[in-house]
């Protein structure tokens, strides 16, 4: 028998296993935000905290690498096309992400944000291809230069490369499950009306952080079906890749 | 193939009580943690309390020399504030609130009556503290409500209500205004 069936059936069984302990834990995520209530901004209490509101600058923004737009955070990822041998796939070459502390406001008041250590979800701003006679645009040119790389091959012919950058400008509604603590920039937000004296961190104690551009029903639905996939795909495969090893084995 | 069958069960039924035995324990600690989000609530809706009752004492303190024929008001304020500090279960705490929300409308409707006390900067003062704190707690009211609203569904549908009675935890009450105080203050000059 094909020795690959195996190694596949074996990837497959861990790959399985791990999905289904991965669906466990977006279940966990799932009911930790079912059963916390929104609060409004002005009366937050310190502890894990979910809020809604609109991005609000609070000092300097900073420049998407490819939209050059205003933004709070970015994460950005420059993938090459290769060719290997039948196969062909996109392989990241570099990637990257940068925050910067924001104000989130609701109709009752603002909190100062610190992104640090929050797992951010945000929407896809700029894609772009170059490739055979299609350079990038000048801004992504510039950024390929400061970072020392090359959208072009060894012979001078463009290589096909992808640029995705996912940013949060300000203005974006968002949504945010994190801990209300300590606000080391107090005298310079507190000066400012309606600013609450806390900032939204991650926790020392509540490790849960988490930023999304998805109001809570659709964050709510898409855990749903990561759980249920999670959980049923991961037990599936996991059988699967069992009943075929044991197949190559002769038990089966 | 017998083996390699025994083999197939033994995993599948090891992943079935695997799966069943985190999910229970998610299912019961999250129950747990529900329950604890009440008590959490409560107490920040009661650390407001203390601080509106502190500024409270301020308030009547300041405004006793302008308004010396409103000793109705005062008397209401005073019990209402007496009524909270000897408040030792939720229901007693929440009725002294009411009572205390009851006694600023009407102080506060009385003081436009007053304009030198109107004037007062300590007392404007005063007035944005309380009713920033009155918003406040407002907030934290229908929080604490929503809190156990999330708790008293999920004790109430299935499988979670096995644990509840496991557990004995029963229906937590909610944090409601009286029909009083959703009446009109009313003014009597």
């Amino acid at each position: 028998m094909d020795p690959r069936l195996f190694v596949y059936s074996g990837i497959g069984l861990i790959v399985g296993i791990v999905l289904f302990i991965k669906g466990f834990l977006w279940l966990k995520q799932k009911r930790l935000i079912e059963n916390i209530p929104t609060s409004k901004i002005r009366s937050l209490a310190m502890g894990l905290v979910e809020i809604h509101g609109d991005v609000v600058p609070f000092k300097e923004l900073l420049t998407g690498p490819f939209s050059k737009k205003e933004c709070v955070y970015y994460y950005y990822t420059i993938e090459e096309y290769r060719r290997s041998g039948k196969n062909s796939k996109w392989i990241t070459i570099k990637h990257g992400e940068q925050s910067t502390p924001f104000f989130l406001k609701d109709n009752t008041g603002s909190v100062l944000i610190n992104p640090t250590g929050a797992k951010i979800d945000a929407p896809l701003t700029t894609q772009y291809e170059s490739g055979l006679m299609r350079d990038p645009p000048a801004a992504i040119r510039n950024f390929l230069t400061q970072q020392n790389l090359n959208f072009e091959s060894f012979f001078g012919i463009n290589k096909k490369m992808r640029f995705t950058e996912y940013s949060i400008p300000p203005a974006t509604e968002l949504y945010i499950l994190g801990t209300a603590g300590d606000n080391p920039h107090m005298e310079e937000t507190t000066a400012l009306k309606g600013v609450e004296d806390v900032m939204i961190q991650h926790g020392n104690n509540d490790k849960t952080y988490f930023i999304s551009t998805k109001n809570e029903h659709q964050l709510l639905s898409s855990l749903r079906w990561k759980t249920i996939g999670g959980i049923g795909g991961g037990f599936i495969l996991s059988i699967g890749s069992l009943i075929v090893m044991l197949i190559y084995f002769g038990l089966f | 193939m017998v083996v390699g069958i025994i083999i197939v069960i033994l995993v599948i039924l090891g992943l079935i009580i695997l799966g069943l035995v985190v999910y229970v324990i998610g299912l019961y600690n999250s129950l747990v943690s529900l329950k604890n989000n009440i008590k959490k609530a409560w107490s920040n809706i009661d650390v407001l309390l203390t601080q509106r009752s502190d500024e409270l004492t301020k308030l009547v303190s300041t405004v006793k020399g302008y308004m010396k024929h409103e000793s109705k008001t005062f008397t209401e304020i005073a019990k209402a504030r007496s009524a909270l500090l000897s408040a030792k279960t939720m229901g007693e705490k929440a009725s002294a609130d009411n009572m205390i929300t009851g006694a600023l409308k009407t102080l506060f409707a009385v003081a436009e009556n007053y304009p030198t006390l109107k004037a007062n900067e300590n007392f404007n003062q005063l007035q944005t503290r309380i009713t920033d704190i009155e918003n406040e707690l407002a907030d934290r009211r229908e929080f604490y409500n929503d809190s156990v609203n999330t708790y008293n569904i999920k004790i109430q549908t299935f499988p979670t209500l096995f644990f509840a009675r496991m557990l004995n935890y029963g229906p937590e009450e909610l944090f409601s205004a009286t029909a009083e105080e959703k009446k009109d203050v009313k003014i009597e000059f």
